[in-house]
């Protein structure tokens, strides 16, 4: 389930999104208090009709075509496909609709000029014909019975803005900002009708009662709700774009500490792969693949604020009310410019009117790695070394293997198996007709479990906003969150040069963690100056077998105790909005984010190894501040009329980002040991303090634009969209680019000829077209600019001069990335309880912004930019879900599946492919970008098994006769000759794999009964490969993991692993093949929760709202055969990805 | 109603403003970026696009590849060496001489010298616009000119076949540059030379304290000898030499170069600019280089690369070499070629004769000899004490001319050309005695073999010796054993990048049409 509507919403906030049913029903209701209006003389007007087994409708379509006499109907009170012959020659109206509706159970009035149509209340069928209609009018004034009522939403809390009518008639009221109503009925038969979106409709019989409390349940068809577009919402019934979203209720209490766990595998068309498990580390997101070389991070839009990307982070996850995600051109065109990678739009919970709302919600939980590597022990350790060296001729190290035992597992000495977290969160909203305000606060403690000391990371965030209507015409408001968040991180993860990850992984097992033996300790290295000890004074081991930036952790953690990195962030907007005339709103939005944000640490005199060496100390201090602000002013129309509902929407913004500074400064040399002691206030030779600083260059932006959104009667919909940008990124020739987009909705389920049928409740056919931009490149490179930093060194003084000269040759002609996509889709309620939405897309981005190569003999430093690139993306969507309530039991699941495929079609002319990742001793780069094949796809030899006998190698010949690798012994990979030129060489490379993920899927069940509620929700990707580089290639006594005991010893030994050797002539692992390549695809079971809220009555007995308690597990089962920490990697290369936790908390919510 | 038109004028008012800045909005002034077009308007600016221009006489390429390591990787007198097979694959590939036009040193070599022609015709465009002291303006002009004609040398020799640019190309233009008979090069940059010599705008000597490394007229006299022994102009090679050269052993007054006593002094840091000294690419410890931009440290890189990997010193007599990452180590064939020498010490680091004496000990890296470059492995001493990576800002200046190497050239263009062959000798032995510094004569014979063994033994390590071989036509029989091809290897291959989409074509030598 995507959409949902907050329950329950501001009143004022209902105008807008419902304001076409409200103002007929405050018209309606005002007419029904009103005089009443004899219209005669439209009833006395003459007609012809001569239709014989015809429904209703087509009389009515046939009356006003040819009569034009206009009707209004609510199609869910009457029933319009009832069959009718209708003859009649100069007959006055009244009489035509006497007898083709009110003898159908139709009563009809004169409204104006119009006549509205309406179910004849039970009883009166004919037994009233001589009552004018317009008589029934009077009725209301002649009310005999006064009722009042509350209505109220499941949790009892107030709904303003509902409608309360009289069933079958016009008489109606809205209820207050208490969910109050007063209405006048006629009769004790009178039965109310209670409506608001949102919410299931309810009707409740009047009877002896003259007091009701009606509660409203939750609309779960889904159709009705609203979402967040562009500048407003829009029901969800009439949207025409591709929006998919996620509401509050839907990871509540989860322990999601970004904003992309929360949109992983609960939205379709969003791949989201985790950047590291690195606690306050963020995800990679991607709107329907990647669309261009540069980058495709989507745009976040907070509250109307656009936040640069990367900014998300500061975000605290408890106070988003809902994400909305608009994946195709015609939703994301109105956010024209930067849309291309699609845009994510965030809304902040808001206060309500009504009494004052405390709550709190913590939790405290206990993490730890989901996964170990099985690493070779001491003993196979040496067995293999000794194997490896025997095999390239060299003799071999360990006598007795076996002697060694076990060894040091050094990933326990990493991993932490309780590592805490906590999350408070405390808000306090409520507010009047005339204003309301919210307020939170919030703090995060998370401990990392590799490396702990080195790895926590803690948030407190701040967060408020009000709104204020101080008279009919005016509001206005503010919007402010503020967080400061302090991460300490392990500084290296995922790369194999070192960090306690890679170190675990690589070091041998033999090195003990800490060397206690008092002889070995103060024998060499550990006389060497510097070693790193414990706090017993016991030196680190130092491996003497696995050097360079293999070193022991626990020596590199003391390395590094106390360096962190801090941000302030602080993101609001303020508004004024005035509505002079019905259905116009005027709105002004200034928003700005300001950030400070920086990093201190302190490197200590350190020995880890003989390569890895400090030998003086320096600290580092910097600062970044950074101001980004924009403006926005809009005119929004929304006028009904009849069956045609219009919207206009008309805008102007300015937006400026980038604009920000940093300094910073290292001192070397310090007379301080540890990072507490460091200050900046030593004194230290000029020579040894760098000082550095760097500006951005501010990124202007200013927007003109407009969007109609037109429907008839929620069936036919038309949607039009265009955004007209200018960026100070593009010179004189290209600096505007418009980007327009259109789309169309059909609602067949609402035509006449739909049959009544319990299998297909509604039906929305939807396609739309339309082109977004991308500004995406460095500043000024449009411009020929002179650089710096052409440095030389004149003198004896051991010093140098600055140079300057022309970086690349300008391009004046530099234009907008552009992204057409083309989205049709549908969306159906189908057998009432499951929704389902099915979509297909194409995507095509031109013109990417890249880098050519030019000539070097042109002599530029840079290359220059040009819009040279092609890509194609095409997908499936499809989501489904079912809500169901059975008796006291609910149960709902909801399900999404993804499927992306994507292809580059174009590259800059003379480019053949463009160099991807590479991997340290890996020949020749393990990924590229080519056109025909998707976007870094992996590329490598094509592996065809183990030699087992020198015969197999002697009998693998060219056509000439030659041995095609002669240099190959027996265990030795043999190579396909793909070029068939005999040898094998890095011709005889191809595609091997794709490194991006094709498909997404999610699954959420929840069950509950009584208090207690359950949910199990999982989440996976696939389709991709991950190079699983977890092993140090270049050294070659780094340690391996067990897989490497089914390694090639002898014929029939072993098809897929080949034979260790110290002399890998024939680069079984030098070269990217498919021994590299594991499926990435996973299906995990990311979060199971019990739950239990404590009945309303004995809450309030303890002087509560609500109370709720709950379990909660997070990744506790991965269905994967990648055999690394975990599949859930970005960027497919797996050199040691810091791996997601395996958390339990428990948590609490109350409302006070 | 009036009421809310009151908040629409007001509204209104908003909205105009916001419109009425608008075209100036889109315009931003690049921050700290002066553009082309505002540039070189003084003495200053003009000075610093001429330092540009000196930048790549040390050019140093993202992945480590200088003039000197490819050209000592693909000699006989060292292995590519370093951490594994493939660690710095484009000196791997010369070594063993797979290289082709994707791999191997090509890219780097002819980005970088392209890259300096480039910046010296700008400012030689430039230049006449500037307003500023006349005197030095013809200077820089010539400056430029001459270090232009020093980068395209270097090109012709490494690639044969390359365009001759000599103005700034209009951007229309970039794709349609064709490629020049290697003697349209020499003639160009010949004429240059000497007309850079008859303006004599530029000094016979500069004071060494604040311009040193700036060009001499006796720098321009060595490169322009240089390059006549090249095109094979014996006669004329030799007496520009001689300009430069002198007296065999004496000091040349004009120019201020002598011989130093004692070879080992040439390497110290410390000695910069040193009577030996002709020109020198410089380098400096206090750019605060790291690895996030190699190319761009002013440091040497050479110290770090050439040092022996995983060093140890373990007694207080152990040179204070720092740990590096054993590139280029010599052969034990070098070793076994000059271990008699007394210029041994200073060129060769023995590694494993300090290991078995108990002095040191090592890590012995990809094709380990145990024999060190000790003229350039990086000493603690010189360790930078200001910022950045240590590695990448270590001081030592390298050679371009010396005048030991320019004594045994001229002393070679007088064989080669019929020359004196009494002042050929003398140049010799005033180099050999020199290498011995024991005041005695050690003489040698004017033979084009004795002179050979003088030049290998003198110059090691310095990025001469594979010229050399390709120069004396002895490279396939000295470095066949590496793979060396007549007809092939003798340049490197046209880099694949300014193949595509360009006129410029392959050589024949790897396969193409030119």
């Amino acid at each position: 389930m995507n959409f949902r509507l907050r329950s329950p919403i501001p009143w004022f906030k209902i105008m807008k999104i419902t304001f076409s049913q409200i103002l007929i029903a405050v018209v309606l209701s005002s007419f029904a208090y009103a005089t009443p209006v004899r219209a005669q003389n439209i009833l006395d007007k003459p007609v012809n009709i001569s239709l014989n087994n015809t429904t209703l409708l087509d009389v009515v379509n046939y009356l006003q075509k040819k009569n034009g006499i206009k009707f209004i109907y609510s199609k869910n009170t009457v029933d319009m496909a009832q069959k009718v012959n209708a003859n009649f020659k100069e007959q006055p109206l009244k009489v035509v609709l006497d007898e083709l509706f009110k003898n159908n159970g139709i009563d009809y009035e004169v409204l104006q000029d119009r006549i509205v149509l309406g179910k004849l209340p039970a009883g009166e069928l004919r037994a009233n014909t001589d009552a004018s209609p317009g008589d029934k009018a009077n009725r209301a004034a002649e009310a005999i019975i006064a009722v009042t009522g509350k209505v109220i939403d499941a949790q009892g809390l107030p709904i303003p803005g509902a409608t309360v009518t009289e069933k079958g008639t016009t008489n109606g009221v809205l209820t207050d900002v208490n969910g109050a109503f007063k209405l006048n009925v006629a009769s004790q038969n009178s039965v109310l009708v209670v409506s608001i979106v949102g919410y299931k409709k309810q009707e409740v019989a009047v009877g002896g009662n003259t007091s009701f409390t009606v509660t409203l349940l939750d609309e779960v068809t889904g159709m009705n709700e609203v979402v967040v577009v562009g500048y407003g919402v829009q029901k969800k019934s009439v949207t025409t774009g591709s929006i998919s979203g996620v509401s509050a209720k839907d990871f509540a209490n989860q322990s999601v500490v970004n904003i992309a766990q929360i949109l992983q595998g609960r939205t379709s068309g969003l791949t989201i792969t985790t950047n590291d498990g690195q606690p306050g580390d963020g995800a990679t997101v991607r709107v329907r693949g990647i669309t261009t070389f540069n980058n495709n991070d989507p745009l976040w839009v907070v509250d109307g604020v656009v936040v640069d990307n990367g900014g998300i982070g500061y975000l605290n996850e408890q106070d988003i009310e809902s994400i909305e995600v608009l994946k195709d051109a015609a939703s994301a065109a109105i956010y024209g410019t930067r849309a291309a990678a699609g845009v994510i739009l965030v809304t902040t919970k808001k206060g309500k009117a009504g009494r004052t709302q405390i709550n709190y919600s913590g939790y405290f939980g206990t993490s730890a790695p989901a996964r170990k590597l099985d690493l070779l022990n001491a003993t196979e350790y040496a067995t293999l070394r000794n194997e490896s060296l025997a095999a390239a001729g060299k003799p071999i190290l360990f006598s007795d293997p076996a002697a060694l035992g076990t060894g040091t597992d050094w990933q326990s000495y990493i991993f932490n198996n309780s590592a805490k977290e906590q999350d408070h969160e405390l808000s306090v909203s409520g507010g009047t007709e005339k204003s309301t305000y919210y307020t939170s606060f919030g703090y995060l403690s998370q401990d990392g479990i590799v490396a702990t000391p080195i790895s926590k990371y803690n948030r407190i965030n701040f967060r408020t906003n009000e709104t204020f209507k101080p008279s009919k015409y005016v509001n206005f408001g503010d919007n402010i969150g503020y967080t400061y968040n302090k991460s300490i991180g392990l500084g290296n993860t995922n790369s194999v040069f070192g960090g306690p990850l890679s170190s675990a992984i690589n070091l041998d097992p033999i090195t003990p963690a800490v060397v206690t033996d008092l002889t070995a300790a103060s024998a060499a290295p550990y006389t060497t100056p510097n070693v790193v000890r414990n706090a017993q004074g016991y030196p680190y081991g130092i491996s003497q077998y696995v050097g360079q930036e293999i070193t022991n952790p626990l020596a590199y953690i003391q390395t590094r105790l106390g360096n962190y990195s801090w941000a302030h962030n602080i993101v609001g907007n303020a508004y004024a909005a005035v509505d002079p005339i019905p259905g116009l709103e005027i709105k002004s939005t200034v928003g700005t984010k300001m950030a400070f944000y920086g990093d201190e640490s302190f490197t200590p005199l350190y020995y880890l190894n003989s390569s890895t060496v400090s030998s003086q100390n320096n600290y580092n201090r910097d600062d970044t501040r950074l101001f980004n602000w924009n403006l926005e002013n809009t005119a929004s129309y929304t006028h009904t009329y009849g069956k045609h509902n219009l919207n206009v929407l008309l805008g102007e913004g300015a937006y400026v980002d980038n604009g920000g500074y940093s300094v910073g400064v290292t001192e070397y040399g310090l007379p301080v040991t540890n990072f507490n002691d460091a200050s900046l206030n030593y004194s230290v030779p000029a020579v040894q303090r760098i000082g550095y600083g760097g500006e951005g260059q501010p990124h202007h932006i200013s927007s003109l634009f407009a969007r109609l959104n037109y429907d008839y009667g929620e069936k036919y919909i038309i949607q039009g969209v265009v955004r007209r940008d200018g960026s100070s990124r593009f010179g004189e020739n290209h600096k505007y680019g418009t980007f327009p987009s259109v789309s169309l909705g059909w609602v067949p389920t609402k035509e006449a000829f739909w049959p009544q049928n319990d299998v297909v409740d509604f039906l929305k056919i939807r396609g739309g077209y339309g082109v977004v931009g991308n500004d995406a490149l460095p500043d000024n490179a449009f411009l020929s600019t002179i650089g710096g930093g052409r440095n030389y060194s004149f003198g004896t003084g051991d010093t140098y001069i600055s140079g300057y000269s022309p970086n690349a040759p300008s391009n004046p002609d530099l234009k907008w990335e552009q992204t057409a996509q083309t989205n049709v889709g549908i969306d159906a309620v189908i057998f009432h309880d499951f929704n389902l939405t099915v979509e297909w897309y194409k995507k095509k981005t031109t013109g990417i912004l890249q880098q050519v190569n030019i000539p070097y003999y042109v002599g530029a430093i840079t290359n220059p930019y040009a819009n040279v690139g092609d890509m194609e993306n095409t997908g499936q969507e499809l989501s489904l879900s079912y809500h169901k309530k059975i008796g006291d039991v609910t149960f709902s699941a909801d399900g999404n599946v993804s499927h992306l495929k994507n292809t580059v079609t174009r590259l800059a002319p003379g480019q053949l492919y463009l160099d991807g990742a590479g991997v340290q001793n890996i020949q020749g780069g393990v990924t590229r970008s080519q056109v025909g094949y998707p976007i870094n796809s992996f590329y490598g030899y094509e592996n065809l098994g183990v030699f087992q006998t020198q015969a197999q190698i002697d009998s693998y010949v060219s056509s000439t006769g030659q041995k095609i690798q002669p240099n190959a012994q027996p265990g030795d990979f043999k190579w396909a000759d793909l070029n068939g030129d005999g040898k094998i060489d890095d011709n005889d490379r191809k595609f091997i794999g794709s490194s991006v993920p094709t498909w997404q899927y999610g699954l959420t069940l929840t069950a509950a009964y009584k208090g207690f509620d359950m949910l199990i929700f999982g989440q996976g990707e696939g389709g991709n490969k991950i190079f699983q580089g977890l092993h140090r290639l270049d050294i070659l006594t780094a340690n391996y993991t067990t897989a490497a005991l089914n390694r090639w010893t002898g014929p029939g030994t072993s098809t897929t692993w080949p034979r260790l050797t110290d002399n890998d002539a024939n680069y079984n692992f030098e070269y990217n093949s498919s021994f590299y390549l594991q499926s990435g695809t996973y299906f995990r079971i990311k979060t199971m929760q019990l739950g239990y809220t404590l009945k309303k009555d004995w809450a309030k007995k303890i002087g509560l709202q609500n109370l709720r308690v709950y379990l909660t597990g997070q990744n506790l089962i991965t269905f994967t055969k990648y055999t690394g920490y975990d599949p859930d990697i970005s960027g497919s290369i797996d050199q040691g990805f810091y791996p997601q936790a395996r958390t339990y908390i428990v948590g609490l919510n109350v409302g006070f | 109603m009036k009421k809310s038109l009151k908040y629409l004028a007001a509204f209104a008012a908003v909205a105009i403003a916001g419109v009425a800045c608008k075209k100036s909005f889109l315009t931003v002034t690049p921050k700290g970026t002066n553009l082309e077009s505002a540039y070189y308007t003084d003495q200053t600016e003009a000075f610093n696009g001429l330092v540009a221009v000196y930048d790549i006489m040390s050019y140093q390429s993202g992945g480590l590849i200088t003039k000197e390591d490819a050209a000592d990787a693909g000699c006989d007198d060292h292995v590519a060496g370093g951490g594994g097979a493939s660690d710095v694959t484009d000196l791997q590939v010369f070594n063993n001489y797979t290289l082709n036009e994707s791999q191997g040193p090509s890219a780097a070599l002819w980005q970088g010298g392209f890259q300096g022609v480039f910046r010296a015709n700008v400012l030689l465009a430039k230049l006449p616009g500037v307003p500023m002291d006349a005197r030095l303006k013809a200077q820089y002009a010539d400056e430029s000119t001459a270090l232009r004609a020093y980068y395209y040398f270097d090109l012709v020799r490494w690639f044969k076949n390359i365009p001759l640019i000599v103005t700034e190309i209009p951007a229309s233009e970039i794709d349609n540059v064709l490629q020049v008979p290697p003697s349209a090069v020499y003639t160009q940059i010949e004429n240059d030379l000497k007309s850079v010599i008859s303006n004599g705008n530029i000094p016979d000597q500069v004071n060494i304290t604040t311009d040193g490394g700036r060009l001499t007229m006796g720098a321009v006299h060595a490169l322009l000898g240089k390059i006549y022994l090249y095109d094979k102009k014996y006669t004329l090679a030799a007496s520009e030499l001689a300009i430069v050269n002198g007296t065999p052993g004496q000091m040349n007054s004009k120019y201020g170069y002598q011989l130093l006593p004692n070879f080992a002094d040439l390497w110290k840091t410390n000695n910069k600019y040193n009577s030996e000294s002709i020109l020198e690419a410089d380098h400096s410890s206090k750019s605060g280089g790291d690895w996030g931009c190699i190319a761009c440290t002013e440091g040497n890189v050479l110290d770090i690369m050439v040092g022996p990997r995983g060093y140890v010193a373990e007694t207080a007599a152990a040179p204070d070499y720092v740990s590096g990452y054993s590139f280029i180590p010599f052969t034990q064939e070098f070793f076994n070629f000059i271990h008699n020498d007394p210029r041994n010490f200073a060129t060769v680091a023995n590694l494993d004769s300090l290991k078995a004496a108990g002095i040191a000990d090592y890590t012995p890296g990809y094709d380990n000899t145990g024999f060190f470059l000790n003229k350039f492995a990086g000493h603690v001493a010189d360790k930078t004490t200001g910022g950045g990576a240590p590695e990448l800002n270590y001081p030592q200046n390298i050679y371009e001319f010396r005048l030991a190497d320019t004594y045994l050239m001229e002393a070679e263009a007088l064989i080669m050309g019929g020359g004196d062959q009494n002042r050929a000798a003398a140049l010799m032995t005033a180099v050999h005695s020199r290498a011995y510094n024991d005041g005695k004569s050690h003489p040698l014979q004017a033979t084009m073999a004795v002179l050979k063994n003088e030049r290998r033994a003198e110059l090691a390590g310095e990025g001469h010796r594979w010229f050399d071989l390709v120069r004396w036509g002895d490279a396939p029989a000295v470095l066949g054993y590496k793979g060396f091809k007549a007809g092939r290897n003798e340049i490197l291959p046209i880099p694949l990048n300014d193949l595509n989409a360009t006129k410029i074509k392959q050589s024949k030598e790897y396969g193409g049409t030119i």
